[in-house]
């Protein structure tokens, strides 16, 4: 078998939702031993849909490849069977809100005490600091304060909100980088260390232009919503055709290109629209020209195709289920089937790390509640029968079949 | 010299422009890694975007700093021998060109593996670099229309939205130099050179935290669509208005029972139709309806959050992008860097989100004009002289030094 990237890796994993358990699954997708630790009475998204028999494929979706343990932190007990796994661990990671994990002497003070070389990556909305660190967090919390919901919508309608997790899982992403790259430190000699990765700060990095443009012009540009075209330059932006949507960007020589092909070649002699600049200030006219050459066109995929044979960028509005059906995707494996036991099999997307030496997403499953208690006790900390069951007995563990 | 971070003495051949290669070759440099940057004769693309000062653009600096610029015409066959000369000693290749023009200019992977067997190549792409739409001109848009995220931003029934920036580019790059680092990881554990092929679609489409699985586990029958300010499955999860400012509220779990209890429905605790937040999401509009009942007693919406976060009920002001700027967590944890770029001058930009216990300071880095490094990286990486670096110049093959 080829090893893995982090096989003989333990993680020590306390998070629960998404943005700490995506990162914990993508290290169990790399090879890492990863034994997730949840409260006895199972993590928040357990009761998310789709259920099935009290199973969440939610659930499943994000916590393959992990051994679940469910222990009540609360108790000394609990603790001290956490403290015992730290010692024989590499990596630990935790999205509890700041201070929780110090309540359970689990703080990064305790536990570099208990393994000098430890990594460890708390993952929070507002980071371990500043005043809004303590309040509770989830994605679209850090999205509404890193500013970008303002920046979704209809200018001068509410603002609205995707209905996608990119904030929770591209933290993860973040997460799972910074530990790597800690691991790696740790290989050439510089020891453990402590790694603080919050939604906030990588959502507002996704700004690629706002912040900049802001100071730059001395405030004088605020980027605004404006709903389905682009606030500063044309053409970009959604249209309709036939009853249906495309996106269309018309820079640099698409723009040229774009003109030719809807026969409004006059456009590129009109001094009001030499530059990017000066066609965002006549987005109106620009977007009336695209939409009178789409009406002539019979549906949304003839268009597509003449446009992306002139290399103009263009694109569908796709659905979920479009997306999943599209040959594109089928080719590249980007919807992945993981078996469960009570779902049979889930649907997922692929996790984005292609390898050539590691081509496949590895075959692993989620652990069901409690899973894995005894196989860890055991074999990991070398409890005997009598000991599990008087763990069983008070409450500091428990099982059961979701 | 001391190590200054983790990436020290690692080097990294850089082929990249616009933004999703540019950022994920940024946080190589931000780690430490020596970056060398191979720009066409006339620059990246961003060095013509808004806004311009000192010769160079802002957007341009925020994306490149720390990285030498070397500028060569890739259609010469004497700058694909300088690259080739370079890659000898690096450690990583990264690119985004279009699929196929790396073949073109001789600096695909089998070439550069051939030149360098210990060689990590990232290739980041919109579409991946196999598949039907693997050519097809792209921008990040392209990528949110083709992976359903654009379909799942914009109002119930209407038009759908852009979102004001560019999270697809920004979090790609996390996602190669995340892939990247796990490669030199394995590569330090004796595993070898190796090919990643990250796109942009791949990585969108894993910001499907619930929509592909639900459309999957429910036969279809759930299946995803845009809500506007609602989500489409969960409540409650959703932006209101208090006093003509917006406001997002989640409350799961426990803080379903914090929040009835704060806006004085305590009720709703024992209704079958409340009983979870599916059967919630079903009888939202009551819902609704109660909690903006309950925001209309407040003097202004910051009185409101504050209300809430005492409670325990995750909610947050939708700010701006100049709110977030002068926001005082933003400010205390530093989330606005400004960097001082010799020739632009003072520049605000937003702070990498990696934060490291062992580097707690991040490095400071400049980003150069077309062509600044040229004499450096070819007298001091290959020993060139200054007559032979003058014939380049003198023959188009690199740009004369600015």
């Amino acid at each position: 078998m080829t090893k893995k990237m982090l096989d003989d890796f333990t993680v020590v994993d306390f998070t629960h939702v998404l943005a700490g358990p995506h990162c914990t699954k993508m290290l169990a997708e790399h090879g890492a031993e990863v034994i997730k630790i949840e409260p006895t009475g199972g993590e928040m998204i357990r009761v998310f849909p789709t259920l099935k028999e009290g199973r969440s494929a939610h659930f499943v979706q994000h916590n393959i490849g992990k051994k679940t343990v469910a222990i009540d932190i609360t108790t000394p007990e609990g603790q001290k069977i956490c403290h015992e796994l730290v010692k024989q661990a590499d990596v630990v990671v935790e999205n509890f809100a700041p201070g929780v994990m110090k309540k359970h002497n689990l703080d990064w003070d305790t536990l570099r005490q208990l393994k000098p070389d430890l990594v460890m990556c708390s993952i929070s909305c507002f980071g371990q600091t500043g005043p809004l660190s303590h309040l509770p967090g989830f994605d679209y919390i850090g999205q509404a304060y890193a500013g970008i919901i303002d920046l979704n919508g209809e200018r001068g309608r509410p603002p609205v909100f995707g209905e996608y997790a990119f904030g929770d899982l591209s933290t993860s992403t973040h997460a799972y980088a910074a530990i790597l790259t800690a691991l790696i430190h740790r290989m050439n000699g510089g020891g453990g260390q402590y790694l603080d990765i919050c939604l906030m700060e990588v959502l507002f990095s996704y700004h690629e232009m706002n912040v900049q443009l802001f100071d730059t012009t001395d405030g004088e540009f605020v980027c605004e919503r404006s709903g389905p075209s682009h606030p500063l330059f044309a053409p970009i932006g959604i249209y309709t055709c036939k009853g249906r949507y495309i996106f269309i960007i018309g820079l640099g020589h698409s723009w040229d290109s774009l003109m030719k092909v809807i026969g409004r070649e006059d456009m590129l002699s009109d001094p009001r629209l030499a530059d990017v600049s000066g066609r965002g200030k006549h987005t109106d006219e620009i977007n009336a020209a695209i939409e009178a050459w789409l009406d002539t066109i019979e549906d949304v995929e003839t268009a597509v195709a003449i446009l992306q044979e002139k290399r103009i960028p263009a694109a569908p509005i796709l659905t979920i289920p479009q997306v999943m059906e599209l040959e594109h995707t089928k080719e590249r494996g980007m919807v992945r089937t993981v078996s469960d036991p009570v779902f049979g099999t889930v649907k997922i997307p692929r996790t984005p790390m292609r390898f050539s030496q590691f081509p496949d997403s590895p075959d692993l499953q989620a652990g069901m509640l409690g899973q894995y208690n005894h196989e860890v006790l055991r074999e990991r900390l070398g409890y005997d029968e009598q000991q599990i069951n008087e763990l069983e007995n008070t409450g500091v563990i428990g099982s059961k079949n979701i | 010299m001391p190590p200054t971070h983790i990436l020290n003495g690692i080097k990294v051949i850089d082929f990249s422009h616009y933004v999703a290669g540019p950022h994920c070759t940024r946080l190589l440099a931000q780690h430490g890694a020596e970056v060398i940057k191979i720009e066409r004769l006339s620059g990246d693309p961003t060095r013509k975007l808004p806004v311009q000062k000192g010769g160079t653009s802002g957007c341009f600096v925020q994306h490149n700093l720390g990285k030498k610029s070397l500028s060569l015409d890739l259609e010469k066959p004497e700058a694909q021998g300088i690259c080739h000369d370079l890659i000898k000693n690096a450690d990583i290749v990264v690119e985004n060109f279009t699929p196929g023009t790396m073949k073109r200019l001789n600096m695909d992977w089998e070439t550069l593996q051939a030149i360098n067997p210990k060689l990590i190549m990232c290739s980041v792409s919109c579409m991946g670099q196999t598949g039907p739409l693997a050519t097809y001109p792209c921008f990040d848009y392209i990528g949110q229309a083709y992976s359903g995220i654009m379909g799942m931003t914009g109002d119930e029934g209407g038009f759908p939205a852009l979102s004001g920036m560019a999270f697809g580019e920004i979090s790609t790059g996390a996602h190669a130099y995340g892939a990247i680092v796990s490669a030199l990881f394995h590569k330090l554990h004796g595993g070898g050179g190796q090919y990643l092929d990250i796109s942009l679609l791949d990585c969108l489409f894993s910001y499907h935290a619930m929509n592909v699985q639900v459309y999957d586990a429910s036969n279809g029958e759930m299946n995803p669509l845009r809500s506007g300010h609602q989500h489409p499955f969960i409540a409650p999860l959703a932006i209101y208005q208090c006093k003509g400012a917006y406001l997002i509220i989640i409350a799961l779990g426990k803080q379903w029972t914090n929040l009835v209890k704060l806006i004085d429905r305590e009720d709703m605790l024992d209704d079958p139709r409340f009983a979870d937040p599916v059967s919630r999401n079903v009888n939202r509009a009551e819902l609704t309806e109660a909690i903006e009942f309950w925001l209309d007693g407040f003097d202004d919406v910051d009185a409101a959050l504050r209300s809430l976060g005492e409670n325990h009920v995750p909610a947050a002001p939708v700010l701006s992008v100049s709110e977030v700027m002068s926001h005082p967590h933003m400010i205390e944890r530093g989330i606005v860097q400004t960097i001082t770029n010799k020739h632009f001058g003072d520049l605000k930009i937003p702070a990498s989100p990696y934060r490291y216990s062992l580097f707690p300071e991040p490095l400071e880095l400049e980003a150069g004009l077309l062509g600044e490094h040229n004499h450096e990286v070819l007298s001091e990486q290959l020993a060139y002289t200054t007559e032979q670096i003058q014939i380049l110049e003198d023959s188009g093959v690199c740009s004369i030094k600015p």
